[in-house]
């Protein structure tokens, strides 16, 4: 069988076809987990927010469009906005170095890892998080999920030049604290 | 020695941003440019660095998702037959329309119902007039079941039968010749004593009624009970009926009439004279 596009799946949703959601969820589940473990560093709240995101895009099937752009961009723009509503309730400050701990024993259960690996790993959530959360959702956009800039201007509604200058710098800076730590 | 070449270029490269021109130049310009390729190197370490934390979600996740789908498909189905059931509500309130107005409807059939056989009366009697004939009618065709009525029960073989029907024409008003000639029958011939006696009481009631006076006059030979003489006789004085002296004289000529009879007849004719 042919595999279809994410364009088409969702097609199929929006004509009422809701189990073609569930090929959408196997493709972007994990992806999306990241995205939210990335912003928040928080497990449970990121499979949460994964979910959210799974039935905004069901109870807005209707707005999706093909002529806007890619599925992917349409679902990130919802996965931003989820984001958002998330870190408004919370109280940033207080909670980030509470996380900090969390990732630290969090990176311990992934399996397949060599002590050096979660050594990295752990490292890198460090500079993360240290980075300010626009630039880290830059980061996660283009390198985590493999977005272009130009949808990326798509989901946040910057322009692609400033999507270049920006990433530039996160790149950059990411470069910085993680050499750094190292 | 720090590059002039925009660094954005660095970033855009890594990330495959570039048209394959752009690319190209750039290419030519990492292959003599040590301080670009250093950065390059670096930023791509990092970059590829990071995309190796990828950690999987939880085990619940796909559950969570096929609870979530079919919740949905649930709340979408009881949607749905919600909008069906307004639909049918909706038809309903077409047909049947709001309860008040149906008792409307219904009160405006009840005054329908009165105003058609109110018309339908006026047309057939005819207007006013139509009605007071109809009245009159009605009213001479009650008397004449009244007077068929006491007719017959005054033929009646019981007594107290006779005496009902005697009654009955005080219930009758205006009595009219076959009443009066139907009671001085009975007053003449009834076998009763009391029924004649009940007789004569609503004979004097209707002394005023043309030929009640000669009748009773003439029924004064007729009678040959003392009782019947004798209230005969008080009715006589009672009606000052001087017709009556000449019968009570004739009647004092009889041998076997009784004594009692024979004074008061006396006595009568006294006061009459």
């Amino acid at each position: 069988m042919e595999e279809l596009t994410d364009e088409s799946l969702m097609l199929n949703v929006k004509q009422g076809k809701l189990a073609d959601m569930g090929e959408l969820f196997e493709r972007y589940q994990v992806k999306l987990y990241n995205f939210f473990l990335k912003l928040t560093f928080d497990r449970s709240a990121s499979e949460d927010l994964t979910q959210t995101v799974f039935y905004r895009l069901i109870k807005y099937r209707h707005s999706f469009d093909v002529a806007e752009g890619s599925f992917k961009s349409w679902m990130y723009k919802i996965a931003r906005n989820v984001h958002f509503d998330h870190s408004k309730e919370k109280q940033k400050n207080a909670e980030q170095l509470k996380e900090l701990e969390l990732v630290h024993e969090g990176t311990n259960d992934v399996t397949g890892n060599t002590p050096a690996d979660d050594e990295q790993i752990h490292k890198l959530n460090l500079a993360l998080l240290r980075m300010q959360p626009d630039q880290r959702e830059l980061i996660v956009l283009s390198r985590f999920e493999g977005l272009k800039y130009g949808e990326i201007s798509r989901i946040s509604g910057k322009s692609v030049v400033a999507i270049k200058v920006q990433v530039h710098r996160a790149i950059k800076q990411l470069r910085n604290i993680y050499f750094n730590l190292q | 020695m720090r590059c002039e070449l925009e660094q954005e270029k660095l970033s855009s490269w890594i990330n495959n941003e570039m048209s394959s021109e752009e690319s190209t130049a750039f290419e030519d310009h990492l292959n003599h440019c040590e301080y670009c390729n250093r950065e390059l190197v670096a930023m791509k370490n990092a970059w590829s660095a990071i995309a190796k934390i990828e950690p999987e979600p939880g085990d619940n996740m796909w559950l969570r998702f096929d609870t979530m789908l079919n919740t949905y498909k649930q709340s979408l189905r009881e949607h749905q037959r919600s909008l069906m059931e307004e639909k049918i509500e909706r038809l309903k309130r077409l047909v049947m329309p709001h309860p008040w107005f149906r008792i409307a409807f219904a009160c405006a059939l009840v005054v329908a119902g009165f105003a058609a056989g109110f018309l339908l009366h006026r047309t057939l009697s005819g207007g006013e007039n139509g009605e007071t004939v109809k009245i009159e009618a009605l009213s001479s065709q009650m008397q004449e079941m009244k007077e068929m009525f006491m007719l017959s029960l005054l033929e009646n073989p019981s007594a107290s039968e006779r005496i009902r029907g005697v009654s009955y024409s005080a219930e009758i008003p205006a009595a009219g010749k076959k009443v009066v000639d139907a009671l001085l029958s009975t007053l003449n011939n009834d076998p009763n004593v009391n029924v004649r006696l009940v007789a004569l009481d609503a004979l004097t009631q209707l002394a005023s009624v043309p030929g009640v006076r000669e009748g009773l006059v003439g029924s004064i030979l007729h009678q040959d009970s003392p009782l019947m003489q004798v209230s005969l006789a008080d009715v006589m004085l009672k009606l000052q009926e001087k017709r009556s002296i000449q019968p009570m004289k004739d009647l004092l000529q009889q041998k076997n009439l009784n004594l009692q009879v024979r004074t008061k007849i006396e006595q009568t004719l006294q006061h009459l004279i």
